[in-house]
């Protein structure tokens, strides 16, 4: 059975081969002359106001976490889609409900806002 | 060594290096990308074990969703080193505690005096189209719709319980509504008043 994800080991070798030769011939060939003005951060030509660390708004996060929770759909109904054609009536009709339940959610967000950025 | 053992081995030794580096690692932000090579490497180990939809989902789910997650909080907590390196001695017993116990587990599991692997024979190898997702489908919307339900309320409760923490309302944004421009009338933004005329004096 490994056999099959063979082509996927072979894509990862040569994604790193490739990342790898890259940069390191970047590194290598190109030349570097780094002087503190180049190293220094740009920001628009004035002198940088404040650390590149501050705060992210928390409705990133929000976003963040509706986008797992339905994300995480996918792992349930990609067995559910390859199985169709053998399950009974009942596991159809378990999946409906399953995303009645969730659509309801998506509901409840979308009518509280939680979608809007204002 | 065969192969296949040649590729376990390599992907082993990556990930203990990307975990030992997380915890290593002095910037949040490469802590939480070597997080992600724990879990890629991790999902290679399960693949080798044959697992590949488990595989798959690690791949789909953790290094997808998960970790952007993680990187939101990571930038969202102002990071400075140093204070929060500050209750280092305070949460020590409690490190050390769950260490152990973690440690003691493995030691258990590895030295095979309590669970012999003879106890828990390997599973005889699949045939080139056996497909792990189908049987997994065909078990859990044969035996387990109960718990599948059970599992859509569950999400269902995160998003109410993710909404209700973080949703904050700005007060300090404006912004139009133009159902109620459009439905304004004369006598809301004019009024005549009838008075006396003034005289001068």
């Amino acid at each position: 059975m490994l056999a099959n994800y063979f082509p996927v080991l072979l894509f990862i070798a040569i994604g790193i081969v490739m990342g790898v030769v890259l940069l390191t011939a970047g590194r290598v060939i190109g030349p570097s002359r780094p002087n503190k003005e180049k190293n220094s951060p740009y920001e628009c030509g004035f002198e940088a106001f404040e650390d590149a660390r501050m705060k992210f708004d928390v409705r990133y996060y929000l976003v963040a976490i509706l986008f797992i929770i339905f994300d995480l759909e996918i792992t349930f109904l990609v067995p559910w889609a390859v199985v169709l054609d053998t399950i009974s009536p009942a596991a159809y009709i378990a999946m409906a409900l399953f995303l009645f339940i969730l659509v309801i959610g998506f509901i409840y967000e979308w009518k509280k806002g939680a979608l809007e950025w204002e | 060594m065969s192969f296949q053992l040649f590729i376990f081995y390599v992907f082993a030794i990556i990930m203990v290096f990307a975990a030992a580096r997380v915890i290593t690692v002095r910037n949040p932000v490469y802590a939480a990308m070597f997080l992600v090579l724990t879990f890629f490497t991790a999902a290679a180990i399960w693949m080798l074990l044959e697992a590949e939809f488990l595989a798959v989902t690690l791949v789909l789910v953790y290094v997808g969703a998960v970790m952007v997650l993680f990187l939101f909080v990571v930038m969202m907590l102002d990071i400075n080193v140093e204070p929060l390196r500050e209750g280092f001695v305070k949460y020590l017993p409690v490190g050390i505690l769950v260490g152990s116990i973690m440690f003691l587990e493995m030691v258990f599991l590895l030295t095979q005096r309590y669970f012999p692997s003879e106890n828990f024979p390997a599973p005889a190898a699949k045939p080139a189209n056996y497909s792990n997702t189908e049987e997994l489908g065909r078990l859990l919307y044969s035996d387990y719709l109960f718990h599948f339900e059970v599992a859509a309320l569950i999400l269902m409760v995160a998003i109410v319980a993710a909404i209700a923490l973080t949703m904050r309302r700005r007060s300090d944004t404006k912004y139009q509504r133009p159902g109620l421009q459009v439905q304004v009338k004369k006598e809301d933004r004019l009024r005549v008043v009838s008075m006396d005329t003034e005289s001068k004096s």
